[in-house]
C-alpha cells in the first residue's frame, strides 16, 4: 500500500503583540530562539514539514504545515482578516502569561479569524512559561477560560523550548480529525480543505 | 513592574521606510494604515507597490481584493482574488 498524499494545513497565529508568536514559531522550526524584540510587520510565512498521526488512517501522515505569523495590531486586524485568514485551518491562540490582558484579547482575535475561515481547530498557547505570572491571575483562571471555550492548551516557553513541540503536534492532528476526507489535489501537494 | 508599552505600528513602519523605502513588509503595514484611515485608494496605491516588489507577497491579492471592494470596484476586486487564488501557497 502506498504512503498517504502529504496533506497541507494553513495554520494562523493569533494574539497580541509581543506575546511571542514568531518566537514560538522559530522555536519550532529552527529549534533557535533570540530574546530581542523585532515586531513582526505584515506577515511572514514559514513552513514546516511534519509527520502526524493520522487520526482517521490510524498510522503517521506527511503534513507540510504553512505557518501564518501575522502581526498583533488589533486595530488593523478587521481589515487584514480576508487577506490573512483565508483558507485558514487551524488557530494558534497565543497569550502572555506575565500579562492577564493578553489572554481576553484572544477572544477578539477567534472572533475574527472564525468570521472569514469558520469554526475551524483552535489551540491555546500560553507562552513565557519561563517567567512569572501575572500576578493578576487567579487560580485556575486560565485553565477555565480554555475550558469555557473548548480549546484545548498548553503552557509554553519559546524561550526553553517547552511545550512547543507538542502543542504544534496537538493542533495538527486536531485539524485532520476536524477534517473531511479529500481526495487529493492536481498539484502533488496533496489534499487541501475547499476554501 | 514597568508598565508594557505596546509598539506603536505607524512609527515602526515609518522608521523601517527610512532605512529601506522598498521594505515590502512596511509598505503592506502602511497600505493597511492607509486604509484604516480612510484614505482608500492611496492604500490601494501602496499595495501596487508591495506587488511591483512581491507579487507573491502573502495576502497582499486579498488584501488589495477586499479595498478595490470598499471603492465598490467589484470587477478589479475579482481580479485582485482570482490573483491570489494562483499565488498564495
Amino acid at each position: 500500500m502506498s504512503a498517504p498524499a502529504p496533506i497541507r494545513l494553513k495554520i494562523c497565529m493569533a494574539g497580541e503583540a509581543t506575546v511571542g508568536k514568531t518566537s514560538l514559531i522559530r522555536r519550532y522550526v529552527l529549534d533557535e530562539y533570540d530574546d530581542r524584540y523585532i515586531a513582526t510587520l505584515g506577515t511572514k510565512i514559514t513552513k514546516k514539514v511534519m509527520s502526524v498521526q493520522d487520526p482517521k488512517r490510524a498510522g503517521p501522515v506527511t503534513v507540510h504545515a504553512i505557518l501564518w505569523d501575522i502581526m498583533g495590531t488589533p486595530t488593523l486586524r478587521d481589515l487584514l482578516k480576508e487577506a490573512y485568514y483565508h483558507g485558514a485551518e487551524g488557530i494558534f491562540a497565543v497569550a502572555d502569561q506575565t500579562r492577564k490582558e493578553t489572554l481576553a484579547a484572544l477572544d477578539a482575535w477567534a472572533r475574527s479569524i472564525r468570521s472569514v475561515a469558520g469554526d475551524i481547530p483552535t489551540f491555546g498557547l500560553v507562552n513565557k512559561k519561563d517567567l512569572d505570572p501575572d500576578p493578576q491571575f487567579a487560580a485556575g483562571e486560565i485553565e477555565a477560560f480554555f475550558e469555557k471555550r473548548g480549546w484545548p492548551w498548553l503552557c509554553t516557553s519559546a524561550k526553553t523550548g517547552v511545550g512547543v513541540e507538542e502543542g504544534f503536534r496537538r493542533l495538527a492532528e486536531t485539524i485532520l480529525a476536524d477534517r473531511p476526507i479529500l481526495k487529493p489535489d492536481a498539484s502533488g501537494d496533496g489534499p487541501r480543505r475547499p476554501s | 513592574m514597568t508598565a508594557f508599552v505596546q509598539p506603536d505600528t505607524a512609527v515602526i513602519v515609518r522608521q523601517r521606510l527610512l532605512e529601506n523605502a522598498e521594505d515590502v513588509d512596511a509598505l503592506f503595514v502602511l497600505a493597511a494604515l492607509h486604509a484604516h484611515d480612510g484614505l482608500v485608494a492611496e492604500g490601494i496605491t501602496v499595495l501596487d507597490r508591495v506587488l511591483r516588489l512581491d507579487p507573491a507577497y502573502p495576502g497582499a491579492w486579498r488584501f488589495k481584493a477586499t479595498l478595490h471592494r470598499m471603492r465598490g470596484e467589484n470587477e478589479a476586486g475579482q481580479s485582485a482574488w482570482d490573483r491570489a487564488e494562483d499565488v498564495e501557497p
